[in-house]
């Protein structure tokens, strides 16, 4: 009886691992075979020819992808960037100085995680057209960092609260004033959700449709994303320019988890404290 | 602080003051703006007309949006069915058992890929026209050729994606339980065989229970996210074909940025929202209850 149930759970991870991996290597195999060979062999067969390099050569000069990469790896670094310096500070001051009104403070930063995005939207693109940032790589940088700090505050806020109050003390008693405890003390100590931060942060940003699509509207301006979305869809392109931009432009996020794999469980878990 | 100067103190609101003015400008205002836009009928040239919560009883009446809401329902439905309890299971089982990191990196996996990418690799195994899965059911029908729209049929198309959306958000909801399932201690478990019972009345009288503040957790970032659900349907149907598996999110999207209905637009957001709120609500006052005892 024991064994049956075993025997039929095994076979079903089994089964579900197929699932699970057989997407993965119809798309990696198709990023590697010839258009034509594409349309008339099955899936899974394995590629004559080794035409990957031709067919991201193809892909990228007919799709354009190398511009939207760069934009979005200069969103994802910028946008990171500022908003682990804004929210860094920002939980500082509001875990040790204690403006007035600290919660409320607080509060007013975390409900930016509460609304779906779609209540941004509008405005945002009233907003962005008034001011002359649509369509703008400015004006992507900012959108993403101003939604990426609340996060970042959660985490920051949660980690500053663990640090011992005696070496700060210290520090005080020596001379040291507010900005310079947060300098010598706990930016040095901040690696820990600032990887958490980094890893989330710069994936999220890397993998956004909603606002580029919004947002921006030339090739030198759309991210990554809106540049793949417009590949597929009625006059896409073909499934293997599709699937040769799907694994060349994984790669960044892919790589980012690999790196910082050891703080992928404590982002996970202020992700779960935050709801 | 032992000495709380007056300097100190302007110190303190110019280190909160950056991240605060972005959220102000760019979330808060924005947001407030939208709930005055669903007031006004607007096609974003000429001057808005108030018509009051006209763009709400609008959406009642409107079929594309009762279409869109039950779309909507129907996923939020199937991802408590299948991702949810899914993971669930996997990661009950999945814990104590040998070689248990191999099959979690695999439902991992597609944690690191974006929803766009997740929407492309799965429309070349939906793909009517020498897709994946009708290559396998031609070869299991023994040579037949099967040619099933996945993808342009009603509702097909909705289940299509909905099995690639479980292809993406099980790993999420199986990290949180696997959390949660370290969390609980093994007594009580160990407790409950030697008392006779087995695997299956284990897991529902003693590790379930343990686990119910993961759980509520999952429920409602599960929840929430198929409320908001766009990406991938963005990319794989465009809501179409005819609008048939438009969810809300999709459904503002069109009626804004490419039928010129902001008024309409705002309205439907504003609706979302006040489902995810109320959603939420619960979760957002506990936390704010426990910060406030850390004051």
């Amino acid at each position: 009886m024991k064994n049956k149930a075993s025997i039929l759970i095994h076979s079903l991870l089994i089964f579900l691992v197929i699932l699970w991996l057989m997407p993965v290597y119809s798309s990696l195999i198709a990023a590697f075979k010839g258009l034509d060979e594409f349309a008339l062999t099955p899936f899974y067969s394995i590629p004559q020819k080794f035409v990957f390099f031709q067919n991201v050569r193809d892909t990228y000069s007919e799709y354009r992808l190398h511009y939207h990469l760069f934009s979005s790896a200069i969103y994802a670094g910028a946008g990171s960037l500022l908003a682990i310096v804004f929210s860094s500070m920002a939980a500082y001051s509001l875990i040790r100085l204690k403006p007035k009104f600290n919660f409320l403070l607080f509060i007013i930063i975390y409900s930016g995680t509460i609304f779906p995005f779609q209540m941004y939207l509008i405005p945002l693109h009233k907003m962005f057209n008034a001011l002359d940032l649509y369509n703008t790589r400015s004006g992507m940088i900012l959108i993403y960092t101003a939604i990426t700090i609340p996060f970042s505050l959660f985490v920051y806020r949660g980690f500053f609260t663990t640090i011992p109050k005696s070496i700060e003390d210290a520090a005080i008693i020596d001379g040291c004033g507010p900005i310079s405890v947060f300098v010598k003390i706990f930016i040095p100590q901040a690696a820990a959700p600032t990887a958490v931060v980094a890893l989330f942060q710069m994936s999220w940003i890397w993998n956004d449709l909603l606002f580029g699509l919004v947002l921006s509207r030339s090739e030198y301006v759309r991210p990554i994303m809106v540049g793949m979305a417009a590949m597929s869809g009625i006059g896409g392109g073909s499934r293997v320019y599709q699937m040769t931009g799907v694994l060349t432009t994984s790669i960044p996020t892919i790589l980012l988890f690999i790196i910082l794999k050891k703080y992928f469980i404590s982002g996970m878990s202020s992700v779960a404290s935050m709801k | 602080m032992i000495h709380s100067t007056v300097k100190d103190k302007f110190i303190s609101y110019i280190l909160v003051l950056p991240a605060l003015l972005f959220v102000t400008v760019f979330l808060l205002y924005p947001m407030l703006d939208n709930v005055f836009i669903s007031f006004f009928k607007s096609s974003g040239l000429g001057k808005p007309e108030f018509i009051g919560v006209k763009n709400y009883i609008r959406a009642f009446q409107d079929s594309n949006f009762i279409l869109s809401f039950s779309n909507t329902l129907i996923w939020v439905i199937f991802t408590l069915a299948v991702p949810v309890i899914g993971s669930l299971l996997i990661a009950v089982f999945l814990k104590n058992l040998k070689g248990g990191t191999f099959y979690k990196s695999i439902f991992f996996l597609p944690l690191t890929l974006s929803f766009v990418s997740t929407g492309i690799i799965w429309m070349n195994v939906f793909s009517s026209n020498n897709g994946v899965l009708n290559t396998i059911l031609s070869l299991l029908s023994g040579g037949e050729k099967v040619k099933i729209s996945w993808l342009a049929s009603v509702p097909l198309n909705t289940v299509s994606m909905l099995v690639a959306w479980t292809w993406q958000q099980l790993g999420t909801s199986m990290v949180l339980f696997l959390m949660g399932l370290t969390t609980i201690p093994n007594d009580p478990i160990e407790a409950s065989i030697i008392d006779g019972a087995n695997k299956w009345q284990t897991f529902i009288h003693v590790t379930f229970p343990m686990l119910k503040p993961i759980t509520t957790v999952v429920i409602t970032q599960a929840l929430v996210n198929s409320f908001k659900t766009f990406d991938l349907i963005y990319v794989i149907t465009r809501g179409g074909p005819y609008r048939s598996s438009e969810t809300l999110a999709v459904t503002m999207y069109r009626e804004t940025f490419t039928m010129f209905n902001i008024g309409y637009g705002s309205a439907i957001s504003v609706i979302l929202s006040a489902i995810i709120i109320m959603i939420t609500g619960k979760y957002i006052k506990n936390q704010m209850t426990r910060d406030l005892l850390h004051y």
